[in-house]
């Protein structure tokens, strides 16, 4: 879109970008209102925005999740591509999960309108809501076992289910005979309608008020000043090359070779590139995503350490190039399988800040927990009569800041304002029993600055019900900067009756009985810098207040602290502190 | 007489009406080491004695400042075994979402003084595991031997069943006395655990500070031979008894600005506009809210210090939006070249440039002087003097020359930015929530919100706008017109049509009960009680509800099968979609008590004198055309039916009214400024 950002004053440009973004909210708020699942209303697992003709992201929602970054586009893409601009009429309605084009799980469906002004469509209200089940052979979120996209649900590849204002019913009841819980997802369909047709509604008030041509230049405008805005902060960086490589556990097929994720990213004035091409080649599970999960990692990672605050258009990604050939796991093709096409994402994003930290000491947090799922509980529900599906999602640690501790029990760098579902309301509606939930000893990183803890909660059913986990990064612990230690992985077990424990991290419709306790403990941050260096007296507090135990403390920091008066044993400290340093000298002179 | 006083974070401000209708007003700073002395010191300035009045009412921030400056007692918290990290555990959201150096809310109970008990309730408060009792009495030993000032007891599912909470209190009672003791379930009945001990610590955390400054009132009024009705204004919008606010302090954080918003209301429907948006707008902050017929929309919970790093606060709270926008707003220009308004302010020190107390940047009152909006020697009725060449020079350097632009328009541009995102917050309370905006009168309050009323008016359409006689003190003169409100919730989930009304009827008279007994307690007889019933409501699968209003008298099926009618219509009318075929799920029965004791807005003309009217010419900047020259009036000359045509100033000692080329205002009833806005 070519600017015409000079004829539009500063004071217009700051009225329409402001009530743009005012109307995303407006729309996200009535979905999250009206939702029928948890995953909308506690999770908060969708995305609202506004985009344009040229499929550029107008407007975002804010405090929506992160991985969903400016790449509702491409679902409206894919359904241009289908009809034409022209192949719209006012009051359609367009349904979509086509894994081709949105590269997500099928549960992610998306649904659009065109926005109508003087006879031409100018925009596109769309929302991505997860429907609580797709079909397929897995409730929740896809199964673990699945090879093929074909194995995962239903897919809805641009769909018109109104045209011109009038329900398409044979559409809608194929769309109904094919999932679990029709009156859930028709519930949260009618939401995602009602919230497209409220932003047409601002639209129009929008245009009435301005006019189609300052609108469209407003909007041009806004992307040209993000995009000042990110160029300006990337010239701040160091120019250079900067790689790291991590990985994953696997990929759910081959359960003994670990999936490697090389990144580099190159700083060059003004602009950023950050080069997925040395992922693998697609697995055969369901990790795989297609080439926008790539894209909404880089740019989660870019977002991160350039316009933190700034509203979400696609202007302030243009100084972004992201390399990333078709094929790798990231950049799937069909028919690859997509249930968990997020599960890597936390681990990508992570591996990139990790490159960044030398260009950013100051900016880069260590390490952290480095995964987004949680569990799903689901069987009949015997006193109620009814099926039910019990899904939460969990927090663990945040890698440690370079002047400040980690934060503990926050959820993935991929989920922002997700939120894990309270106990009371999960023991009123489900039959489930949880025993405890609370932070997790030892489990922060550490390091001069402590990483973030992690949470352990344990559930019981009160009857027999399944399991499904999806826990990424169990062999690879959230790692320490500048000399931080890293921090407690990630693990699942089933406590069984007889006190015998079978490891549950990665489980689909895994069975367990009400003498069973499953026990899920998530991963601290990681460290940064020694741990040696942290004051004795912050190591003492930490173990006052149960984050480090007095074992550990000695062990990890050097600290020898009472167990009933927290008080520092300076000279048991510096005894021990100083045998430390001393080892380390010798070390250093062993490497010289 | 009746009297009201709110206690501010900078300011103290005094309302009075007596018999006759004559109003008294005064304003002083704020005496933080003893908040009875700023009372007196108004009552002094106001020239009102005390002992006449039969009602004092108050409202203050001090309850929300000790949170918001972390204060507080020293509260420990007590749970049920295996949930003591809940409070710290949150929801573990992040909304600062690309932040990698975000903070989470710092919690005011630290780990160490956090204990578990055993116990265990289900969900429908069946005793699973008894209450451990020689554990609480343990706990109870370590806590009396501590310097802990209040305690909350917050067990899992102790909203459907306080037995073990109430136990654990009495425990506590015994062995720690003097301590304050916080129980869930008697400050909210209403299930997820995090954000119902957020709202129980928050009551223990500022219950201490709370009643020592309440007793300092208390006994400076005794001293002046006060010795009637001492009410608290809650953030629902109600009062209550000085007792009850002791106890329930966190029913009271909003306690100052939901006064104007009350105030707004009223004065909407004694001049014959029911239908208001209240529109405050201070130094720091803007403050809208909604009112229709009256009544203040109130909603539930929101968080204390914001939604990022903020507590959350379960209990009704009149619906406000709040934005860092005022007088004192700083405006800026960000690396991209874009003209920014606030959140920054210059505060009272230093304050705008013009009020040369070294203040460097330039705001909004700036661009308010150097546009002629605001007169150098009027402020403050003259008791302070502006540097409009400080400011004009300020805004040309900091702002007009790197926009390219001249003083006059980079000035215009301010107050269009800082107008454009009042107007948005003005939006979310209306349009945002489906009502057009066409229908209501913008109510202006606070020392700039008539400065700037007109503008957000236009933008959103809004064809009048009522200043109210001193807009300066209005939230003080609010409080005057509540009355006596409690609310209560049970928790009661269940399909709605598998509820037996006896069940229903059986909880309602629980809570009429406790709404009446608390009435009583604070002096009201039954029949001055009003109660109102609703229940929330959703379609079986979702989780947000809706309020539905409930009948009086016992409930029947036919009574049922209408409330589901009724819940239909609303979700239509909030959502624009409604699913009749679907179930319904009950979720909670409220209960509003209502004690009528409300008096009427004074008309601040009795037995006052106009002003002979002098009209002096000034020349102010409104629009592109650039300066012209209009009438400045003040508005103590004005008197009932006067009209005065825009393009003109109307001043008063806090305030000034700009109207508009285009406007009209009209002197109403109870001496309010009703302007024409000509929204073409």
């Amino acid at each position: 879109m070519k600017t015409e950002a000079a004829e539009i004053d500063p004071v217009t440009l700051e009225v329409v970008r402001s009530a743009l973004v005012a109307y995303a909210d407006e729309m996200a708020a009535a979905l999250c209102a009206t939702a029928y699942n948890m995953m909308i209303f506690e999770v908060r697992d969708y995305c609202v925005g506004i985009v344009g003709t040229d499929i550029g992201i107008v407007a975002q929602n804010t405090g929506g999740l992160p991985i969903f970054l400016a790449d509702l586009g491409a679902a409206i893409q894919g359904g241009v591509a289908e009809y034409g601009l022209g192949g719209f009429d006012e009051g359609d309605v367009v349904v979509s999960n086509d894994p081709v084009v949105c590269g997500q799980h099928l549960n992610n469906v998306v649904v659009f309108t065109p926005f109508v002004y003087d006879g031409v469509v100018r925009a596109f209200p769309a929302v991505r809501a997860h429907w609580v089940d797709i079909g397929g052979s897995s409730r929740g979120f896809g199964s673990m076992a699945a090879r093929e996209i074909y194995e995962e649900g239903l897919q809805i590849c641009g769909i018109k289910v109104y045209k011109k204002g009038e329900p398409n019913d044979e559409a809608l009841r194929l769309i109904r005979d094919n999932i679990r819980f029709p009156d859930s997802s028709f519930g949260d369909l009618r939401g995602q309608i009602a919230a497209c047709r409220l932003g047409e509604r601002r639209l129009r008030e929008l245009y009435d008020r301005w006019g189609p041509d300052t609108v469209a230049a407003c909007i041009a405008a806004s992307w040209d000043h993000d995009e000042r805005l990110a160029r300006a902060a990337i010239s701040r960086l160091p120019d250079g090359d900067y790689e790291a490589e991590s990985f994953l556990d696997h990929d759910y097929v081959d359960r003994d070779r670990k999936v490697p994720v090389p990144v580099k990213v190159t700083i060059a004035g003004e602009t950023m590139t950050i080069d997925l091409s040395g992922l693998p080649p697609q697995v055969k599970g369901p990790i795989n995503s297609g080439v926008s999960g790539g894209i909404a990692a880089a740019r989660v990672a870019f977002k991160c350490v350039t316009l933190p605050h700034a509203p979400v258009t696609e202007g302030g990604f243009r100084p972004l190039s992201v390399v990333l050939p078709p094929g790798t796991f990231l950049s799937a093709q069909k028919p690859a399988a997509l249930g968990g096409w997020s599960l890597s994402l936390p681990t990508v994003i992570d591996t990139i800040l990790r490159a960044l930290a030398p260009a950013l000491p100051e900016r880069i947090t260590a390490g952290h927990k480095g995964d987004m799922s949680g569990y799903a509980l689901y069987g009949h529900d015997a006193e109620r009569g009814r099926p039910f599906i019990n899904m939460n999602i969990f927090g663990g640690g945040w890698g440690a800041k370079p002047h400040g501790d980690g934060e503990s029990a926050v959820v993935s760098v991929c989920q922002g304002n997700v939120r894990n579902a309270p106990v009371e309301v999960q023991e009123a509606y489900y039959p489930v029993f949880i025993e405890h939930h609370e932070l997790r000893t030892d489990s922060g990183g550490p390091g001069r600055e402590r990483g973030g803890l992690g949470v352990e909660l344990a559930v019981r059913g009160k009857q027999d019900l399944f399991f499904n986990s999806q826990f990424q990064r169990t062999r690879m612990p959230p790692w320490g900067l500048a000399g931080g230690h890293e921090a407690a992985p990630n693990e699942a077990f089933v406590v069984e009756q007889d006190g015998g424990k079978r490891n549950v991290v990665q489980v689909s419709d895994h069975r367990v009985s009400p003498s069973e306790l499953v026990v899920m403990r998530t991963g601290g941050g990681g460290g940064f810098g020694a741990p040696h260096e942290r004051a004795a007296d912050r190591v003492a507090e930490d173990v006052r207040r149960g984050y480090v135990s007095v074992e550990a403390a000695k062990a990890a920091y050097g600290v020898v602290v009472d167990p009933e008066t927290f008080a520092v044993d300076d000279e048991a400290t510096r005894t021990l502190r100083g045998m430390h340093d001393a080892a380390n000298a010798g070390e250093a002179t062993d490497a010289d | 007489m009746r009297l009201a006083v709110d206690i501010g974070g900078t300011f103290t401000d005094l309302t009075a009406v007596d018999e006759t209708g004559s109003v008294f007003h005064a304003k002083r700073l704020t005496t933080n080491d003893d908040h009875s002395r700023g009372v007196a010191q108004c009552a002094d300035e106001a020239g009102v004695d005390l002992a006449n009045a039969e009602r004092f009412l108050h409202g203050s921030t001090i309850a929300i400042n000790t949170v918001i400056q972390r204060d507080g007692a020293a509260t420990a918290l007590i749970t049920t075994s295996g949930f003591r990290d809940v409070y710290e555990i949150g929801r573990s959201n992040r909304p600062d979402a690309y932040n990698l150096l975000f903070e989470r809310p710092v919690p005011l109970v630290p780990r160490e003084w956090r204990f578990e008990v055993d116990e265990r309730l289900d969900a429908k408060g069946c005793i699973l595991k008894p209450l451990d009792e020689a554990a609480v009495r343990g706990v109870a030993a370590r806590l009396a031997d501590s310097d802990i000032e209040a305690v909350a007891i917050v067990l899992l599912h102790a909203y459907a069943n306080p037995a073990h909470e109430i136990r654990v209190g009495e425990i506590l009672a015994e062995a720690c006395p003097g301590v304050h003791v916080s129980m869930s379930h008697a400050i909210l009945r209403e299930f997820r655990e995090y954000e119902r001990t957020s709202t129980t610590v928050l009551n223990a955390y500022v219950a201490p500070v709370v009643d020592r400054y309440l007793g300092q009132i208390e006994a400076m009024l005794s001293r002046s031979e006060f010795d009637r009705a001492f009410l608290v204004m809650q953030s629902n919008g109600g009062a209550m008894s000085v007792v009850q606010a002791r106890d329930r302090p966190v029913a009271t954080m909003e306690s100052g600005p939901v006064a104007g918003v009350i105030g707004a209301g009223r004065l909407g429907q004694l001049i014959g506009h029911p239908n208001v948006i209240a529109f405050d707008m201070g130094g720091t902050t803007a403050k809208t809210s909604l009112v229709i017929d009256g009544d203040a929309p109130v909603v539930t919970g929101y968080h204390i210090g914001g939604p990022v790093t903020g507590h959350p606060m379960m209990l009704p709270v009149v619906d406000i939006v709040e934005i860092g926008a005022g007088g004192g707003s700083i405006a800026w220009i960000d690396p991209a070249g874009a003209l920014k308004v606030g959140p920054q302010s210059a505060g009272a020190s230093p304050g705008p440039v013009c009020y040369g107390l070294g203040g460097s940047e330039p705001t909004v009152t700036d661009a308010n002087l150097v546009l002629g909006r605001l007169r150098p020697d009027g402020f403050l009725g003259g008791r302070m003097t502006l540097d409009g060449d400080a400011a004009e020079s300020a805004i040309r350097e900091k702002i007009a020359d790197p926009l390219g632009l001249s003083v006059e328009a980079a000035a215009r541009g301010i107050l269009t930015v800082v107008d454009t995102r009042m107007s948005l917050a003005v939006r979310e309370v209306s349009v945002a929530k489906g009502h057009d905006a066409r229908d209501f009168a913008l109510v202006a309050s606070g020392g700039a919100g008539p400065l700037h009323a007109v503008s957000v008016a236009r933008e959103l359409s809004i064809p009048k706008v009522i200043v109210p006689s001193f807009p300066g003190t209005f939230s003080a003169h609010g409080m005057l017109l509540a009355d006596l409100r409690h609310d209560y919730v049970q928790t009661m989930v269940s399909p709605l049509r598998d509820v037996d009304p006896a069940t229903l009827n059986d909880g309602y008279r629980a809570l009429e009960r406790d709404g009446v007994e608390t009435l009583a307690t604070e002096g009201l007889g039954d029949d001055d009680a009003v109660l109102t019933r609703s229940m929330d409501l959703r379609y079986q699968g979702q989780e947000y509800t809706l309020p539905v209003p409930v009948p009086a008298g016992a409930l029947d099926t036919p009574a049922v099968e209408r409330i589901a009618r009724t819940f239909h219509d609303v979700h239509r009318a909030r959502y624009a979609q409604s699913a009749p075929g679907e179930s319904i799920e009950l979720v909670n029965l409220r209960l509003r008590a209502v004690g009528k004791i409300a008096g009427t807005m004074a008309t601040g003309t009795a037995g006052r004198e106009l002003r002979a009217r002098e009209i002096r010419e000034r020349t102010v900047v409104f629009g592109e055309d650039g300066p012209i020259a209009c009438p400045l009036i003040e508005r103590s000359s004005l008197g009932l039916g006067d009209l005065v045509e825009g393009p003109a100033l109307i001043e008063e000692p806090v305030s000034t009214t700009v109207l508009h080329p285009g406007t009209v205002a009209r002197v109403a009833d109870c001496d309010a400024l009703v302007i024409e806005v000509d929204t073409a």
